[in-house]
């Protein structure tokens, strides 16, 4: 039987996506050319001759910058590899072990992710002071390590045949060489797809840097670029190079790891 | 097995208590000099080549030097400002010195978390202040103003009223109809008053409704803050009719104020599609950057009396500082008629608060700081205040929108107000 | 006996580090928060015992209504539609487009995601601008300029096209893992039995995806019940309440009327609700116990 197939079709699909994709981009687009202007409106009039990157020698001039971009890329990575380590962990046992109580525990972690920050952000301050830990990295690293990730890779577990980890027992394998010489490697796809949202919450959280590293070398690169925008009479051109200095190392960790993600999945597909 | 993953926990601890250690590290080794620790705590006003930590560490370095004090400056930005002072306080962690603005004071005086500052000031000193009586919050000298400006007055495109055949510039609230309804028919295509109902703080109010109600007599709260007077008098009705009948019986505030926020009327004003909007005092920064010649300000409409929205932002002194006389030394020489001059030149455009200070902010404005300050007016500090303004905010959008009288909107506001002020 | 004992240890061992971070980051303080509920609390002074006094006010509360009703709102509209929308593209691009283009198209999608919400809020506001690029283009087409951010209904829908928009590109990426998950034998196996794409579609990937959805959509009415930053710096609630949401009334209880007992009581109002909200969800969805 001949399949009906519109030649046009395709084509209107590929303009769509292409739609979308520059709607997706365009405004960081925008953000990047008024970084290079000294604009105190937000419009589209843009004059060419004006672009320059001074903005970007202010921003550099005027901040610690490696400092805040050093505490920002050890919080993260830090962050991210503990995540990764920890919630996969977690979700293994969750996924694979019985244990009494396993559901509910399971449901008391979802749980904790439908309370909102802002209360309690007082509460988990209080205990990290008395806890003497303010302004030191394991501050700001642990609090980003929570239930997300155990769900997100709890719902990928089921790719881990049961059988296969049978055989290995069978064989001989001990529990923890299971783990992490079988199961990791099954589940590589979700674990990239877990850091790169990691690092992104990291990377752009600010209250609680703001509220939980007091001295200036503590302070990550997102807190540091927020003094920028001052009260009155912006200058969005230097408020903008900010952001997109901020938007950068998320976005290149991205496009790295979208290569690795995506040799993952294809691996992952071919054992059909 | 087990052992390397306790190894691997082990190690990912260890160093990050070796950066911890780090840190720790390299801020005892400031401590071994003896001098005294003081922590200042400022927002950032600064927006091109002069940025706010590099001036006040190089403007105060002379004083820290001389008083042998170890000053550690801290750039609070604006985002996450009450959370930060909050936490700071709580922490025993908070500033010497900060800076708060007006919203504030109630809620931390009531904390116990401000020192006054009345017996550090001789009164030489609080004489020079010219706006030392602003700093009296609930019957005490708590706060030091600091800024005291950016006042909100009506601009004017004169190009525009000309071309409406306006001669004189509108001054009572009857002119101001008059002016509006003759530009609406002459002048095609620009919005003859121009009120910013889309905004999404409630500063918008500042712009939009306060100086209505002042000029008309009214005040948000009675005189000793115990609850809010919006229907003490007929005052608050009358300001909220005045701007419900210029949207919808002169039709001069435009449908399409209802989707404009603060910035975008600057923005309009600048492209001349706006004959008259109230904006903050350094809009005329950005219309001068611009460009833009003929237009021009008043400080005040008129009904039965003027009346001038300004901010009053302080410093403040925490009343858990171990060293007062320094934190307020630090406060005199950061108020100091040098210093002043230097930050309203490089950092923000203000009018002076000492009366050694030179006029350097925009000289257009000159004239209404020396004469016209007695229709000054600033917020309340008063218990419940940001939700009371809030819920003033949301039902006079509903008002702007046709689904509230203003009748109605007052009465909501006064309703709800009794349920966050405490009997 | 002895394997079940070992497996529990081992269980228990392996959940250990998660759970001692949970519990002094999310379990102590969602306790804590309840007892905050009780009280009147500034942060700096001691909590003082109010009794129910904070539940009593909460509803009679026109903030807490109007921010329930748009929450939910919000959540119905807007979880549906990211979920839809990132099926259907991570379909498409993984259907046709296995290529440079998809990968651009993906990357592209994924841009939004990486900026932090307060920046898309920034972003979304000046698109929506009343004189903005939205309007001009639909002054263009004939449809004319609409008052996006200031006007009752349309409000709220800005806050979710943002929204939208901002989460598409991650529930792509996961959809289109997913997929590409999905055994390539029964695709044939349906192209056999005389399949068209639509049935395909409908009787191969998204069974295959259950699971999958499940996860988006339960993320997705998590994050939508939580949505504050996108609404604080669009439209700030308003206007009148039509963007109040949950989150926005216990921030603006905590941090502007410095009455932390009052937050706590509508963060747990808001807890309820969202666990209702799951259950349901679970019901409809969450067939295989996850």
């Amino acid at each position: 039987m001949q399949r009906k197939s519109s030649p046009f079709l395709p084509v209107i699909l590929l303009m769509a996506l292409a739609i979308i994709a520059l709607g997706a981009i365009f405004p960081f687009v925008y953000m990047a050319l008024i970084s290079l202007t000294q604009k105190t409106m937000l419009n589209f009039k843009f004059d060419i001759s004006e672009f320059s990157l001074i903005n970007y020698s202010r921003v550099f001039k005027n901040f610690n910058l490696l400092v805040n971009f050093r505490n920002s890329a050890v919080v993260t990575v830090s962050a991210c590899i503990l995540n990764c380590l920890v919630s996969s962990m977690a979700a293994y046992a969750f996924a694979k072990k019985k244990f009494p109580y396993r559901d509910t525990l399971f449901f008391a972690y979802l749980a904790t992710l439908m309370i909102p920050g802002q209360v309690t952000l007082i509460p988990v301050f209080v205990i990290m002071k008395s806890m003497g830990l303010m302004n030191t990295y394991p501050a700001l690293i642990l609090p980003i390590i929570n239930a997300f990730g155990v769900f997100l890779i709890r719902q990928f577990m089921a790719n881990v045949p049961n059988d296969l980890l049978e055989a290995a027992r069978i064989d001989g394998c001990g529990e923890n060489r299971i783990f992490f010489t079988m199961v990791i490697p099954l589940i590589k796809a979700v674990l990239v797809s877990l850091t790169i949202f990691t690092f992104i919450t990291a990377w752009n959280d600010f209250l609680w840097p703001l509220v939980i590293a007091s001295k200036p070398n503590m302070k990550t690169l997102t807190l540091a670029i927020a003094a920028l925008k001052g009260n009155y009479g912006t200058n969005y051109g230097l408020v903008m190079a900010g952001s997109t200095l901020t938007f950068l190392p998320p976005f290149l960790l991205y496009m790295f790891l979208q290569k690795q993600f995506i040799e993952g999945i294809a691996l992952n597909g071919i054992k059909g | 097995m087990k052992k390397k993953l306790l190894a691997t926990v082990l190690i990912i601890s260890m160093v990050s208590c070796l950066f911890a250690a780090g840190q720790a590290e390299s801020s005892g080794a400031k401590a071994s000099v003896r001098k005294t620790d003081l922590l200042l705590w400022l927002p950032p006003f600064g927006s091109a080549d002069s940025l706010d930590q590099v001036f006040w560490t190089d403007t105060l370095q002379p004083w820290a030097e001389k008083n042998n004090v170890n000053l550690a400056i801290e750039i609070t930005p604006w985002g996450g400002y009450e959370e930060k002072y909050l936490t700071g306080f709580a922490s025993g962690e908070g500033p010497d010195v900060g800076y708060m603005y007006l919203e504030m004071f109630n809620d931390f005086i009531e904390m116990g978390t401000l020192a006054e500052i009345d017996s550090y000031f001789t009164e030489k000193e609080k004489q020079n202040y010219v706006y030392w009586d602003k700093g009296k919050v609930k019957g005490r000298q708590y706060v030091l103003p600091f800024i005291v400006g950016n006042p909100r007055v009506p601009f004017m495109n004169m190009d525009i009223l000309a071309k409406a055949g306006i001669t004189e510039i509108p001054v009572t609230w009857d002119e101001l109809v008059a002016a509006t309804v003759r530009i609406k028919n002459n002048v095609p295509a620009v919005i003859p008053f121009a009120q910013e109902w889309a905004d999404p703080a409630i500063g918008a109010l500042n712009n939009v409704y306060y100086p209505y109600l002042w000029q008309s007599g009214g005040t948000i709260y009675n005189s000793d803050s115990t609850a809010v007077a919006l229907l003490d008098n007929g005052a608050a009705v009358e300001a909220a009719q005045f701007l419900y009948d210029l949207k919808f019986k002169h039709g001069v505030i435009s449908n399409e104020c209802m989707a404009m926020a603060g910035t975008q009327i600057r923005d309009a004003f600048i492209e001349g599609r706006v004959a008259i909007a109230s904006m903050d005092a350094n809009s005329a920064n950005a219309l001068e950057k611009a460009g833009m010649k003929n237009w021009t300000f008043i400080p005040s409409f008129q009904n039965k009396t003027k009346a001038i929205w300004v901010a009053s932002d302080s410093l403040i002194m925490n009343s858990a500082s171990e060293h007062k006389e320094l934190a307020a030394s630090l406060m005199k020489y950061i108020t100091s008629a040098p210093v002043m001059t230097r930050y309203h030149k490089e950092i923000a455009s203000f009018p002076p608060i000492t009366y050694d200070e030179e006029y350097n902010a925009n000289p257009i404005f000159k004239d209404m700081f020396d004469n016209d300050s007695k229709y000054f007016h600033t917020l309340p500090v008063a218990e419940g205040a940001f939700m009371v303004m809030d819920t003033l905010y949301k039902n006079l959008q509903l008002m702007m929108l046709g689904d509230l009288t203003p009748e109605k909107a007052i009465q909501n506001t006064v309703k709800y107000s009794k349920s966050v002020i405490s009997k | 006996m002895h394997k079940k004992k070992s497996e529990m240890v081992f269980a228990f061992s392996y959940i250990l580090p998660s759970l001692v971070l949970i519990m002094i980051f999310s379990f102590i303080p969602i306790a804590m928060d309840v007892m905050y509920s009780f009280t009147k609390y500034n942060v700096i002074q001691k909590p003082q015992f109010v009794g129910f006094d904070n539940f009593i006010r909460m509803v009679h509360d026109p903030y807490v209504w109007a921010s329930l009703r748009n929450t939910i709102v919000f959540t119905l509209f807007t979880v549906p539609v990211q979920t839809a929308l990132s099926l259907f593209i991570a379909a498409i691009l993984a259907g046709k487009c296995q290529n440079q283009f998809g990968n651009v198209v993906r990357s592209a999608m994924f841009v939004p995601v990486i900026a932090s919400a307060v920046l898309v809020g920034t972003l979304w506001s000046m698109l929506l601008a009343p004189t903005g690029p939205v309007n001009y283009i639909l002054d263009l087409i004939g449809i004319g300029a609409v008052n996006w951010l200031g006007g009752k209904t349309t409000s709220l829908l800005s806050v979710s096209m943002a929204t939208i928009w901002k989460n598409v590109g991650y529930f792509l990426v996961i959809f289109y893992a997913g997929i590409m998950d999905i055994p390539r034998q029964l695709y044939e196996a349906a192209e056999v039995d005389g399949a068209t794409k639509l049935q395909k579609f409908s009787y191969v990937t998204v069974p295959c995806l259950s699971r999958i959805t499940y996860l988006v959509m339960t993320l997705g009415t998590i994050w939508s019940f939580q949505v504050f930053d996108m609404v604080y710096t669009m439209t700030g609630g308003g206007p009148g309440l039509s963007t109040q949401t949950l989150v926005l009334t216990i921030y603006n209880a905590a941090f502007k009327a410095y009455n932390m007992g009052y937050a706590s009581t509508v963060a747990l109002l808001m807890f309820v609700f969202v666990i209702a909200f799951q259950i349901l969800q679970k019901r409809l969805f969450g067939k295989e116990n996850d």
